[in-house]
Parts: structure tokens; sequence; C-alpha cells
């Protein structure tokens, strides 16, 4: 079994039921399987093959989730940037992926075809291919094998490179069995899809409707942190199933009114991941409707392997529900500092090993063996595991994974910047990136122009909410930024 | 709705007085122009673009709706200002 078998399945089954649902348009699961066909046939002709990796770069919509499973079909793997990136970005990615395409909106296409060059192929996102109407007798259905490649998720790296994480069928397909079975979902179900097609999320959102003939509804980029728009987005598309980080229900509780309207009807599950949800929201949610609430936890390197339904005795605690027990076929554990594994009390590194652990960062050496997360979580007396913290660099912004090292490099390549430091102030909803630069002698550095530049070379997620200049930065005794007191001073310090 | 004195009107000056104020310190450099692009440099976000579109109702009582909401229309302080005005003449406000 493959991933892109699940919609060719579904278009047997339910050829004329919803599949997906967005701005740009409707599609039935009979009219995604032929245009999907019809896209697989024009990168074809543009000479993707099976085991090629195509970019697929714009905002979501029927016509991005359309190519993703073309791109499949060809036996070749995907890799989403979000319509937001800016062209810097996407080129590192297709040079880096050694993409043998790049599909995006025609306003796109001729500045990235001037900076890649030749040897990748650039073309145009179709909104409604041609030929879709001859599919039925020119199926495309390249043969793929479960470890063969199916998409690659770029998250940020240290050291300003981005990581490549690199999924298999047989990873995704994992994550999905056991979703679709936790959820006993079937096809009168209506998932959201609220995160970024480049964000893992998406991926219950979508293969989780595709696998049992269910719709996704895709909420629009601008919308994603619309208080009131998403509130009334899930009772007007009649959501089943909801799937977001938690920042976005914290809005959509604080400013959207959502708890002011009795839950619909239909809605049967609430599921968050990415960071820690404040538990008073979750109790909220809890007195507000009776769907369940699923608290689900895994790096993109691992998709979820843990989840915990929420239960009343988690509502009593002050402290965040745990992300409780392994799933997705995997084994997780906590690891002592000794290499020992962690008993109840304890607290270690959550280690996951199993069906859902990546191939590999694209261009390294392949992940063997069990994937230390690099988060720290604490044993509870029942086997269950609460999530403690990170243990380096690594910070959460509205759920979104932000190496600060990897925002710092942008900084440090402006040529008037001479040192750069990004910290997070605030926490939860009031996450905020601040960057702090010290101009070099002589140059003059307005926010606008640091903003600039770095949105020219990072996605939208990792440029900074706010940039401060400062003649010299706080040392510690060993004469490192000092983050700590960086991050103090600033939470206390209102903008000038 | 324009200020003879400056030549600039209420509505751009609301929108840049509320953009500079929260969105980027003050503009200490006075770098915002009109057609900075506000998106692009993500100077709004989904985050701030609704306190802004909250600022742009309490201030000029000009209810911005959902379809506005858009890249075209947020793409720099010149299309906001013309939307609010367009929105504000259709709905006699």
């Amino acid at each position: 079994m493959t991933l892109h078998r699940i919609v060719r399945d579904a278009a047997k089954t339910h050829g004329d039921r919803l599949a997906v649902a967005a701005d740009d348009g409707t599609l039935t699961y009979r009219e995604l399987d032929a245009r999907a066909d019809a896209v697989a046939r024009s990168l074809r002709a543009l000479g993707v093959s099976r085991g090629d990796r195509v970019v697929l770069w714009a905002d979501k919509s029927a016509a991005m989730i359309t190519a993703m499973q073309a791109v499949l079909r060809l036996g070749a793997a995907y890799v989403p940037a979000d319509g937001s990136a800016p062209e810097h970005r996407v080129a590192v990615l297709a040079r880096d992926c050694a993409a043998k395409a790049v599909l995006t909106t025609r306003d796109r296409t001729g500045p990235l075809r001037a900076s890649l060059g030749t040897g990748v192929s650039v073309a145009e996102l179709a909104t409604s291919p041609d030929g879709a109407q001859e599919a039925a007798d020119a199926r495309i259905d390249e043969p793929a094998a479960p470890d063969d490649l199916a998409y690659i998720l770029y998250t940020s790296g240290s050291t300003g490179a981005p990581k490549g994480v690199c999924i298999s069928h047989r990873n995704a397909l994992a994550f999905v069995g056991w979703a679709v079975d936790e959820l006993a979902a079937g096809p009168d179900d209506r998932f959201s899809n609220h995160a970024p097609l480049n964000f893992d999320l998406s991926v219950l959102d979508l293969y989780g409707a595709f696998a049992v003939g269910a719709s996704v509804h895709l909420v629009a980029a601008e919308l994603a942190y619309a208080p009131a728009q998403l509130a009334e987005f899930l009772h007007s598309e009649q959501i089943t199933i909801w799937y977001s980080v938690p920042s976005a229900l914290t809005l959509m509780i604080r400013e959207g009114g959502l708890l002011d309207r009795p839950a619909p009807r239909r809605l049967r599950a609430v599921l968050f991941a990415g960071e820690p949800f404040p538990v008073t929201h979750v109790r909220a949610l809890a007195g507000w409707t009776r769907a369940r609430l699923l608290n689900l936890y895994g790096p993109t390197e691992t998709n979820v392997c843990t989840f915990h339904e929420v239960r009343p005795t988690d509502l009593e605690r002050d402290r965040p529900v745990p992300i409780g027990v392994a799933c997705s076929g995997d084994q997780v554990w906590a690891r002592r500092a000794d290499g020992g594994v962690c008993g109840p009390g304890e607290e270690g590194e959550l280690v996951a090993d199993g069906p859902t652990v990546m191939r590999g960062y694209w261009g390294r050496e392949p992940q063997r063996g069990p994937y230390p997360t690099g988060d720290v979580v604490r044993v509870l007396d029942d086997g269950r595991f609460d999530y403690v913290g990170r243990r380096d660099h690594m910070v959460k912004v509205r759920g979104h994974r932000v190496e600060l090292g990897d925002v710092e490099a942008a900084l440090l390549a402006h040529p008037a910047v001479t040192e750069a430091v990004v910290v997070v102030v605030g926490s939860g909803i009031e996450a905020r990136l601040v960057a702090v630069v010290v101009p070099a002698h002589g140059h003059d550095l307005g926010p606008l122009e640091l903003r600039r530049h770095c949105a020219a070379r990072l996605p939208r997620y990792l440029v900074a909410d706010e940039f401060r200049t400062r003649s010299h930065l706080p040392r510690t005794r060993n004469g490192k930024a000092d983050r700590a007191a960086l991050a103090g001073d600033l939470a206390v310090t209102p903008a000038p | 709705m324009t200020d003879a004195t400056t030549g600039t009107d209420t509505v751009t000056q609301t929108i840049t007085d509320f953009i500079r104020q929260r969105c980027l310190d003050g503009d200490p450099k006075g770098e915002l122009k009109p057609d900075t692009p506000l998106l692009a440099w993500g100077v709004l976000n989904s985050l701030n673009t609704v306190l802004l579109l909250n600022h742009i109702h309490d201030e000029l009582g000009v209810t911005v709706p959902p379809s506005r909401i858009n890249a075209r229309d947020l793409k720099n302080v010149r299309a906001i200002a013309s939307a609010v005005r367009a929105v504000a003449a259709e709905t006699g406000s």
C-alpha cells in the first residue's frame, strides 16, 4: 500500500462525494482523481519520473492538493513550500533536494526560473488542467515501494540551513492508519485543515479524510489567525474533526466568541498538537462541547508518536494535559542521562522508534534506530508522559519550530549587522520572536530594513515579530551574549 | 477625508500611525512608505492584521468584510486605504 492509492481507491467507492473544499473551488473524489492524472501527465512531460522530487510553492488550494496527488502518482515525492515563503528560500529548497521541477503560480514562474537556471523545470500550477476528461483511459499509477520517499517537509535548522525531513509511504501510512482507527473516521466526517501544507499537522487532515472518503475543508492562509472567521468556519463548514495548534483554538476562544454559541452539533473531535495548550482553555472547551479532546505529540521527524485523550481528572491539574502514550505503532520511552529508561517520577529525553520514524534528513546519513526528540518529558505514575521542555535552542512560536540560530544566521548575512541575537519573549499565544541587532559602526539600521532583509530569506514564521537595534549586547561571564538577560529586559521594556 | 494642509488623508494617516506604533517600534527611521510591501515583508501577519482591522473599525467606523482580507487589499498602506474607502462608500458610512 502506498499513499497515492488512498485517493485512487476513494474515487472508486466514493466518486461523487466531496473530497476537498477550498477557496478556489470544491472537488469530488472523481474530479480529484481525474485532475491528478492530468497534472501527472503534464509533470511527466516535464521529465518527472519515479524517485524525483517536485517542489510545490503556493498558498493552499484545491490545485495544490491535486498537484500533491499528481506527484505521488509518478512515484515521485512532493516538497511543499508555503505560499508566503520568499523566492530565495524556495530556490534553496529546490537546490537542496535537487528537485526535478517546481510548480508555482503564474506570476512567480518567471523570476524563479531566472534564479534556478536550467536543470530545474519551473511550471505553472494548473488551476483547471486541460484534458481531465481523458484521464479515465490514461491512468498514471507508477509503482512505489513502501520505503520510497512520499514527501519532504523542510524545518528550521540550527545553522541556518533548512533540514528536509524525508517521509516514506510507510511512515505516513502508519500514522494515517492509526488516526483513522482512533477517530473511527467515516465518509460522513468533515475534517478541517488549519495547518499550512508544509506543516505535518496537515497530513492527518488530508489523508485522514481521503482514507475514508470524507471531506477536508481548507482554512485560507489569510484567515488562519482571524478569530471570528475561524469560529464561523467551524459552524459553516459543519466540521466534525478539528485539528490545529492550540494558538488557533486560544484565539477562537478569547477573541472569536467560540464559546458564546453552542458547540456545533456534529463536532465530535477536537485535536491539538505542536505546543502545550494552557489547561484553562482545555477546561473551557470540555465545558462547551461533548466532542472528544485529544492532545497529539510528535516532532516532524516522527509525526505523531504519542497521544492523550483528555479525561476529567486531567482538568483538575494545574498544568497542560499529558502528551500520553505511544501510538501509530511506535514505541516511545524517556531516556535518562546514563542511557537507562526512566521510571515513574523521573525526567528524561523522549525517544521514539517504529514505523513513523523518518528515513532521515535529505542529503545526510539515513536515520538508523530510535529517534531522540530533544524533548524532555516526565514519566507519570500510570506510565503516561508529561511534556517538560526542550533540551536546546529550539523554541516553538505559534506551533512552529524555530531554531534561533536559523534566524540569527539570516540577520548576520546583512552587511551592516555585526551581532544578532534572537530571543522569545512571552509564552503561549503571546510569544514573540524578538531580534536584537548591533549595527556595524557608522551604519544606521531601521527595523523595516532588517525585516525586508529577513523576509527575502526566511519563511514567514521565521521572520522576527520585532526588530530592535542596540549599541551592544549584555554578556555572560564567559563572554557569550546573555540571552536570558536580554529576554528578561525585553519582557519588561515596551517598544520605544 | 483629506487634510489639505498635509496632503494626507485621515484613512491613510490612521493606518500608517497604527502600523508604525504597533508593528514597527514607532518606525524610528521613518522607513514606512505608502508602497512598502506589508505582507511580503511580514510587517502585517494574521495576528496583527486582526488588530489593525479592529482599529480601523474603532477609529473610522468601517468594518472591513472577510472578502477584503486578502493579499491584494492588504498589500501596502495605499491598498488598505483604498479598500477602506471602497467599503465606506459601499456601506455609506
